[in-house]
């Protein structure tokens, strides 16, 4: 566990919720298997959350962010459990959100744009394997005008994992020059793992950005093939390539891009 | 260094090279020319150990072990080194990190410590110098977005920081200016000892002024139908390869 064992080397208890202080001198706010979390950030405040699941249960956050308030939430799941965020923003306010899960987990992401000028980001990634299934739904109602969101979702399947992709777009009548883009992009290792996306977008108004897609893929056998020339083994270059797929969704997570990397390579290993 | 026999591979059951003959000694630059699909790129990939290609017949003798009976990692460890004639995109794998553990591959395989990561900066630093590969590039992504000249140029980078043995350079020349050229050849150049040797495979003789080699070869219908020295290059620059194909249907 590199995120637990990194959190504990810099002093954060993770057996119960609480403020912590990050290295930099930012404070967080930990949550650690939250059951039940309402909450609302107040206006042009800033918040950030970091959201752990080390074992099996049912977690529900509704965070309410007021106008130009700025929200980043680290999401990880650890285990197999079932968490939903909801969020509802209101004008000029801001939410990031970095999900990591590695388990057979649930994810039910859904964000109300309820004031102009509020922007979200979702980059989330699973990796799963052996029996595991894991299921992310992605949910971004654009009920006002003018708002952005943008979504990346990356899975990553072994062994006879079965991996779900769910998103919906929804733009209301009204919410003109919205600009919104949901990606889902997978790979599914050996003939035996499945990975099902369902990107949907449903617009009812006329001046709008908006865009999806979703790919899935197998490792490239090129790229496989030029790493081994150059010296690294088949299993090397196999775990090479899936970490550079997932690294964009880590390495936007500031100080914890390279132990997420590690907590997903290391289940990686696994497969 | 290399010696080839005989050398008969196909894919699927078209057989492409058909008993190709090659002595290659340490301090030597081969080039190998011939029209297109005569089986110049797939003589390096069966080289290199590409499995897409399976050798039906002949021998290949690399610094005295068949070369056949290792895999494509090995051979690479052993000090083989194919520079692809389109070198793949690798997304979210930084050079340096990929350059990193290649290099310790190698390092391991000898029974070397790995290198530290001053030694490796320094190292990247040293040898990205020798092609004016910008030194940015190395926190990219392997060859992604890179321009077809920087592909070239990394290549010939990668093979600094290893040091083949056998370089088998496949069209490193295709697709480069009149200035990379100069940049990726003399970095080849630059490269070359008494103790290492160099396989060129190329189209065009202006390579050849930099990269001077000791024979050409010219390789029509999977075998090599004629060798000669340098000046070989210059005739075929001017005639191509008609007389010599002619010769060979009589």
């Amino acid at each position: 566990m590199a995120l637990l064992d990194y959190l504990h080397s810099i002093g954060i208890d993770c057996s119960s919720s609480g403020e912590v202080t990050l290295p930099g001198g930012e404070s967080a706010l930990l949550l650690v298997n939250p059951t039940k979390v309402e909450c609302g950030i107040a206006e042009q405040a800033e918040e950030y959350f970091i959201i752990l699941h080390t074992h099996t249960g049912e977690s529900r956050l509704l965070i309410d962010i007021a106008p130009h308030a700025v929200v980043r939430m680290l999401h990880v799941m650890l285990c197999e459990s079932d968490c939903r965020v909801e969020l509802r923003q209101q004008t000029g306010s801001r939410c990031e959100m970095t999900s990591v899960i590695v388990a057979g987990a649930r994810f039910d992401y859904e964000a109300d744009m309820n004031g102009s000028h509020a922007s979200n980001v979702l980059r989330a990634a699973y990796v799963i394997g052996g029996q595991e299934h894991a299921r992310v739904a992605v949910r971004i109602n654009h009920n006002t005008a003018d708002c952005r969101s943008n979504s990346l979702v990356k899975g990553i399947a072994g062994g006879a994992a079965v991996g779900e992709f769910e998103g919906m777009v929804y733009v209301a009548p009204d919410a003109q020059r919205t600009d919104a883009v949901q990606t889902s992009r997978n790979i599914e290792i050996g003939g035996e793992a499945r990975i099902k996306t369902k990107p949907q977008l449903e617009i009812y108004a006329d001046d709008v950005k908006c865009s999806h897609g979703a790919t899935v893929g197998q490792l490239d056998s090129e790229a496989v093939l030029y790493m081994r020339q150059r010296g690294l083994s088949l299993e090397q270059a196999k775990r090479l390539q899936v970490e550079g797929f997932v690294s964009d969704i880590v390495y936007q997570s500031g100080e914890f891009g390279e132990v997420l990397a590690q907590e997903l390579a290391s289940k990686l290993e696994l497969l | 260094m290399l010696t080839v026999k005989n050398l008969h591979a196909s894919v699927g059951d078209k057989e492409i090279l058909r008993g190709i003959n090659l002595e290659v000694k340490a301090g030597e630059v081969h080039a190998i020319m011939g029209p297109n699909g005569s089986g110049k790129s797939t003589f390096a990939s069966v080289l290199a150990g590409n499995e897409k290609f399976t050798v039906t017949e002949g021998e290949v003798t690399f610094m005295g072990e068949n070369l056949l009976d290792f895999s494509v990692e090995d051979r690479a460890r052993k000090g083989l080194f194919q520079g692809f004639q389109y070198p793949v995109e690798i997304p979210g794998v930084t050079m340096a990190n990929f350059m990193k553990i290649a290099v310790n591959e190698q390092r391991k395989f000898r029974g070397e410590e790995p290198l530290s990561a001053g030694e490796f900066l320094r190292l990247m630093r040293e040898k990205s110098a020798i092609v004016e590969l910008d030194a940015k590039l190395t926190s990219r992504a392997v060859n992604e977005g890179f321009s077809g000249g920087e592909k070239k140029k990394n290549e010939i980078f990668q093979m600094a920081m290893l040091e083949p043995k056998l370089a088998v350079l496949d069209e490193t020349d295709s697709g480069l200016d009149i200035d990379a050229l100069r940049i990726v050849a003399t970095g080849v150049t630059k490269l070359h000892t008494p103790e290492n040797a160099t396989i060129v495979i190329t189209h065009y003789q202006r390579l050849l002024d930099y990269i001077v080699p000791d024979y050409v070869h010219v390789l029509y219908k999977g075998r090599i139908i004629y060798s000669g020295d340098k000046t070989l290059a210059l005739k075929l620059e001017k005639e191509g390869y008609d007389w010599l194909i002619n010769n060979q249907e009589e």
